[in-house]
């Protein structure tokens, strides 16, 4: 008798392994970037390199950029960093205050949501009128758009705190230090790294948009310049470089994720 | 073992009764746990023995009456209990994020004991509890049996040397082949180690296989019968089965209103 597979049943449970799916999915992805390059090939051939550059010039934008302007690369990221890294705490903070201090709960609730309710553009605009430091303006609107997503999650994830677990830790007469150390800390640990994970190209578009609007080094600064020299190779090749820094910073994200979970079981859906 | 001497009890409840939304969980019960002594609160579900275990854990106050563990009020001197009172439940509750040996750890980790040393006893209670090599050791608790999970949980109940420890239906949610060699196991450990136990079952045999005294309570949480077991007692199988069927008539009292408390110590 032969096992008979459901048409609908997922790929997964026919027994395809992940590494498998990694292959299909590597594969794909060099599919479109060929089509892409060949694309832009194409298409440079009937335009001025203004409007589309070839691939060969934008490569070596992406060669001329990476030399010359390394420093505007890691200013970025150092941005990026410091931005999340506050964003992280305050909004832990923030998150762990309206889900154990039940007085302040719906005050906190009701400035997070109504700040999730405000468009990055209006930060944006806000900081160029409120500060008149670069620095400044980039870190405020980072730190105005990020922090609600960890504080949302950070009070979800307390809340879904096991009773069962806090009741176990509490037989051992802990202080509130202890029962924050041992059990909620780690506990929120998968909340952090999955809010990391949502925001984390996010933040890295913000940072260069908010470089765009308000500084004068920094990728996105310099894809303003860019902009207004006409050289299309070179905003290409910025995106090029953003698009690898998203990837690169995902795959760092991916990384902790598996090293500080290593402790949760791989589910399997079949 | 007899009902201990008054002034050598670890537990002692006084009338101790708890309401919730005006309805009695427990209503004025009253005994005391003697040091060194097997304690069973048997039960139906519903009969109460959770709330009066979570009186003698101190997560609740008693509405009216007292509970003491030690001399100290449970529940109002909360922390200075520590270290003398741990407890087992139905479930394991792991924390998932810690390796066997972590977990152990966790209650002399609160008590301040130093690394190397709390590593080398969580190790040695392990052992103790028959989970054998650093191999098992530092297994997370999805990569453990349902029987080696509540083997741990044991141990770091025990980890902490407490004076008192409290059984919550440990054994009820285990295979019936793992539940008894377990609940075999923890009752000869805590006999060597003299601890003190109360241990809250619904499972008769679980209560005559490992108690020295057998409280019997019916909703809401009276004492019915109170039954004390030696091991020449344990051993007489036809003894078991009359105290057997006694306990369970006991607990299907549980409606009626008037208790008929005796003891049928023999």
């Amino acid at each position: 008798m032969t096992d008979a597979v459901h048409p609908e049943t997922p790929q997964i449970a026919r027994g395809v392994s992940t590494a498998t799916l990694i292959k299909r999915d590597l594969w794909a992805n060099a599919v479109v970037i060929v089509l892409l390059i060949a694309g832009m090939q194409a298409w440079s051939g009937f335009v001025p390199n203004y409007i589309m550059p070839a691939p060969l010039e934008t490569a070596a934008a992406v060669g001329k950029v990476l030399t010359r302007d390394i420093g505007d690369i890691l200013i970025t990221l150092l941005r990026l960093f410091y931005a999340v890294g506050f964003a992280l705490v305050a909004g832990c903070l923030i998150g762990a205050a309206m889900a154990m201090i039940r007085p302040l709960q719906p005050y906190l609730k009701s400035i997070i949501v109504i700040n999730t309710g405000i468009p990055a553009l209006s930060w944006m605009l806000f900081a160029i009128f409120w500060f008149k430091n670069a620095e400044m303006r980039i870190f405020f609107i980072l730190a105005m758009i990020l922090i609600p997503f960890y504080a949302l999650n950070i009070y979800d994830g307390i809340r879904a705190l096991s009773t069962d677990l806090v009741e176990m830790v509490e037989t051992f007469r802990p202080t509130r230090l202890h029962v924050l150390r041992f059990l909620i800390l780690p506990h929120i640990v998968p909340y952090v790294l999955m809010t990391t994970k949502s925001i984390i190209g996010y933040a890295a578009r913000m940072t260069v948009f908010a470089e765009l609007l308000s500084s004068t080094i920094g990728m996105g600064a310099k894809m303003g310049l860019a902009q207004n020299n006409f050289h299309m190779d070179q905003v290409i090749a910025w995106t090029v470089l953003l698009v690898i820094l998203n990837l690169s910073l995902q795959g760092l994200v991916a990384g902790a994720e598996r090293l500080l979970l290593r402790w949760r079981p791989e589910v399997v859906v079949r | 073992m007899s009902a201990p001497e008054i002034n050598n009890h670890v537990i002692a409840l006084e009338r101790a009764s708890k309401f919730f939304a005006g309805n009695p969980a427990v209503e004025e019960l009253s005994f005391i746990v003697g040091r060194g002594e097997i304690v069973a609160l048997v039960g139906r579900t519903g009969a109460g023995k959770s709330t009066a275990l979570h009186m003698i854990m101190g997560v609740m106050p008693p509405d009216s009456g007292t509970v003491t563990v030690e001399g100290l009020d449970p529940y109002r001197q909360f922390r200075q209990l520590r270290g003398k009172l741990s407890v087992s439940f139905q479930t394991d509750r792991l924390l998932p994020w810690r390796t066997a040996v972590e977990n152990v750890e966790l209650g002399l980790q609160i008590g301040g004991v130093s690394a190397v040393e709390r590593r080398k006893r969580a190790l040695q209670w392990l052992e103790n509890v028959k989970i054998f090599g650093e191999e098992n050791a530092i297994k997370y608790p999805h990569q453990l049996s349902g029987g080696m999970r509540q083997r741990v949980s044991l141990a770091r109940a025990l980890a902490v040397d407490p004076a008192l420890v409290l059984l919550d239906e440990s054994f009820s949610q285990l295979d019936h082949v793992t539940s008894s060699t377990l609940r075999a196991d923890f009752a000869t450990l805590v006999r060597r180690l003299g601890k003190t136990c109360v241990l809250i079952t619904h499972r008769i045999d679980d209560a005559l296989e490992m108690a020295d005294r057998i409280l019997v309570l019916a909703a809401p949480a009276r004492l019915m019968l109170e039954v004390t077991v030696t091991p020449a007692l344990r051993a007489d199988a036809k003894w078991r089965e009359r105290q057997h069927h006694d306990i369970a008539a006991a607990m299907a009292v549980g409606m009626t209103p008037e208790p008929v408390t005796s003891a049928a110590a023999s």
